[in-house]
């Protein structure tokens, strides 16, 4: 019996304290952003677009009025879904949740949201075409032209957007239109620079204060660091979306490509097999097996925890790192896309963000649809602040405060040290290409995008399996069979 | 002079009496349910991906065009899609190895379990957490575990002084788990044992309980050893049953994408694909429906012959 008590005794000391232990305690919390601010205004019907326009050999600056999605009242009963990822700055979703339903209630349509996983898009949108049925408006983030066949040609929503807010940037269109059919599967709002992200003491001791310019400065400066400083480089080998896109920019860079502009493979070259065999040097000289493991989520991980000295990742990692620990966070910096060789400079987008609306959305739904996406594309200079400009706009007239001097790029309204730390990415449109690059972001490359063929070529080789020529005509081989299937859907071009 | 029931009975509508003395159709109205459930969750989603297979659909048209075997025949091309011959051996590699280690695993958790201890109910309870547990979430704590920079395996290893420079794992600082192909295996192994292990042993010591005592104590006082009575007595008796876990565990094994897709999505390169993920990334992902559907169709003719001599082979063991 005394034993008994003894124990309970010691047991019930034991959990006061780890009652006691695990009391929340008060912390100083440094935070960046000590001032918040909020986009809630809403943009007019009309709108004010400047623009440069040539006449007689002359750039000439117009300004026009253009009106945006004239405030119709829908049918009674009009109901439309938004289905969307769950953006990765959660306060895009917050003001998307009030963004939609408010435009819906000022135009009489019952809009609601929902937002699922990125990686759930695909199997949603599939069984809603099969089914007849679902959400009116799927936002995609990459291979919209899979679903080709299954949704609406939005040529007219695009063509009117365009005489709205005047022209597209290139890499939105590649991943809306398809040449082959002559129209636009879906329509881009949004897209997503990729630059480099890079820890600035330990480049500085490398002797790159401003980081690489190059993939030789890359390689010379990865290899200093992690052999001198014990820090290890981040550009993944593994079968997820950075690693993909990752290989497709030292390809871009390095003069190759997969496809070249009239969709024929031209995979196996002499430049492409030098890209990957300045990857396999890349990752003898400057990474660690990690590379062949990660997640999407492993690189910013990395960064965050200082482990990496360069990754190849959109802000999200930085914004992450400015919440949890600033003065960390002060010491990323960015550079935009690597020079190969010959003097290319090319990297993919991170994402782009497509509206597409299926087969199965007919009369009012469908126009209320178009409506709201030209009133959400209005409107985009709160897409933009709300994702932590995160997002960037398709239209660049939308969002005039981006990119003007003195705006959010110059000097960033959520609490960059120094604050025009981001402007690199204004210069973004000039190197940014997309899925396919130079062809157009047809269902082939997707296909061969989702079954990782490229980052299993890069790989391959840099774990000594397979020499850079083997790999590139394994890829080939891979690669044309895909290509003639669609090509015989009549979806790819080229022979 | 009728019973109390027959005259209950006897009072009832001459309708309702005939449906309730009518066994034929009251079985298959009780039945009903579960046939209905059956056609509508498997038959009919089968039915769909055997037309999908022999069809022209993609993620964006699945009206059926038929095309014959063109889709087995493009995805067993050997030049065109070697992830699938890949994918194909590591879905039996994974499988039979994982079963195999299940199996004796569970033996003797199952011998464990059905002896008489304080606390037994607690324990077999916490064995079970691992079937209980969702597989998703399962798998992601997994993943944290095999993780290629915060691993606490990594961490105890350094701290035991056997990772990092000049040490027995050495010379880096991390295992790498999924970034070395023989570890991303054994790690994808591993999951499959701990999620699988629970049920194979809670279907043994359910054997093992029914055995009669008489026939142990008998074999006890013939003066067998405890391997010989259980070698010799216990097996041949749990045998059926146990057929019985191994067939669930391979059809489980053997269909589960979840594992996979969470821990290495099929790298490092392609090598822990299986046939669920690779199906899944061709089908959904690739945009390519119908060549999705003829590699997760692959290995049904199998499974099904495994079934049929595995239930057949349980229920001879059982009249014998």
């Amino acid at each position: 019996m005394k034993h008994k008590l003894l124990i309970i005794a010691v047991l019930l000391t034991a959990a006061a304290f780890l009652i006691v232990g695990c009391q929340p305690q008060e912390v100083e919390v440094t935070r960046v952003v000590t001032e918040t601010n909020t986009i809630t205004e809403q943009v007019e019907v009309t709108r004010v677009i400047t623009e440069q326009i040539e006449v007689e050999g002359e750039q000439v600056e117009v300004t026009r009025i253009v009106e945006v999605g004239a405030e119709q009242q829908f049918p009674e009963g009009t109901e439309i879904s938004l289905l969307q990822w769950s953006h990765f700055v959660p306060q895009y979703d917050t003001w998307i949740d009030e963004f939609a339903p408010a435009w819906g209630d000022s135009v009489g349509v019952n809009m609601s949201v929902e937002h699922i996983s990125f990686t759930e898009l695909f199997p949603t949108l599939t069984a809603a075409i099969d089914a007849g049925e679902g959400p009116t408006i799927v936002e995609l983030v990459i291979g919209g032209s899979l679903f080709v066949e299954g949704v609406h040609d939005l040529t007219d929503l695009n063509m009117q957007a365009q005489e709205l807010f005047g022209e597209q940037i290139d890499t939105c269109k590649a991943n809306s239109f398809l040449p082959t059919t002559g129209r636009y599967y879906g329509f881009c709002h949004g897209w997503i620079p990729d630059p480099g992200d890079y820890n600035k003491t330990l480049w500085t001791e490398a002797g790159f204060p401003d980081g690489p310019d190059t993939w030789q400065d890359l390689l010379e400066g990865g290899s200093f660091i992690r052999d001198n400083l014990g820090v290890p480089m981040g550009i993944g080998m593994s079968p997820e979306i950075d690693s993909e896109f990752a290989a497709r920019a030292l390809i871009w860079s390095f003069g190759g490509s997969i496809q070249d502009e009239n969709e024929n493979v031209v995979i196996n070259s002499p430049e492409v097999v030098e890209a990957v065999k300045f990857m396999a040097d890349l990752y003898d000289q400057t990474m660690t097996e990690e590379v062949f493991a990660w997640t999407a989520a492993s690189n910013n991980q990395g960064l965050i925890a200082g482990e990496l000295s360069y990754i190849l990742n959109s802000i999200s990692a930085y914004r992450s790192l400015q919440k949890i620990d600033p003065e960390a966070a002060d010491d990323i910096f960015f550079v935009d896309a690597l020079k190969g060789p010959r003097g290319y400079q090319h990297a993919s987008a991170h994402i782009w963000q497509v509206y597409v609306i299926p087969n199965y959305v007919e009369g009012a739904e469908l126009e209320a649809a178009k409506a709201f996406i030209l009133h959400h594309t209005a409107n985009y200079s709160q897409a933009v602040f709300n994702s932590e400009m995160y997002n960037f706009p398709a239209f660049k007239s939308t969002v005039p405060e981006l990119f003007e001097d003195g705006g959010w790029l110059d000097v960033d309204p959520f609490g960059s040290r120094p604050g025009d730390k981001l402007k690199v990415l204004g210069t973004a449109e000039n190197w940014v290409t997309h899925l396919g690059y130079p062809g157009p972001a047809n269902p082939a490359i997707v296909q061969v995008y989702a079954q990782r063929i490229i980052s299993n070529m890069m790989a391959q080789v840099a774990k000594g399996e397979k020499t850079a020529e083997e790999a590139v005509a394994e890829a080939e081989a891979q690669i044309t069979p895909i290509f003639e299937q669609w090509r015989d859907r009549g979806y790819v071009g080229g022979e | 002079m009728q019973s109390p029931t027959v005259n209950r009975v006897a009072g009832r509508s001459p309708g309702r009496r005939r449906l309730a003395d009518r066994d034929g159709l009251l079985g298959a109205l009780f039945m009903a349910p579960a046939i209905i459930y059956i056609v509508a969750l498997v038959a009919v989603p089968f039915a769909i991906a055997i037309a999908f297979s022999l069809a022209d659909v993609t993620v964006g048209d699945t009206s059926l065009t038929f095309v014959g075997l063109q889709n087995f025949r493009r995805v067993m091309d050997k030049e065109a899609m070697p992830q699938f011959w890949r994918a194909l051996s590591d879905t039996f590699i994974f499988t039979l190895t994982a079963q195999a280690i299940v199996i004796v695993l569970a033996n003797i958790l199952a011998l464990v379990l059905a002896q008489d201890f304080k606390g037994k109910w607690i324990a077999r309870m916490l064995i079970m957490l691992p079937w209980a547990t969702p597989i998703s979430l399962g798998t992601i704590g997994w993943l944290w575990i095999f993780d290629s920079k915060f691993s606490p395996i990594d961490w105890v290893l350094q701290l035991v002084g056997l990772l990092g420079p000049d040490t027995l794992l050495g010379p880096g600082r991390h295992m790498n788990f999924l970034g070395r192909e023989e570890l991303a295996m054994a790690s994808v192994i591993l999951v499959h044992v701990w999620r699988m292990l629970p049920l194979s042993a809670v279907i043994l010591m359910a054997g093992l309980t029914s055995i009669p005592q008489d026939l142990i104590d008998q074999a006890e006082v013939d003066g067998a050893s405890f391997w010989r009575i259980h070698f010799q007595v216990r097996l041949p008796l749990i045998l059926p049953i146990m057929s019985i876990a191994l067939l669930f565990g391979l059809i489980f094994t053997f269909g589960d994408m979840v594992v996979v897709f969470v821990l290495t999505r099929g790298g490092p390169v392609y090598y822990t694909q299986v046939l669920a993920t690779w199906a899944y990334f061709t089908g959904i992902e690739g945009g390519a429906l119908a060549q999705g559907a003829a590699i997760a169709l692959f290995l049904f003719p199998l499974l099904l012959v495994v079934a049929f001599l595995v239930l057949r082979n349980a229920r001879r063991t059982e009249i014998a």
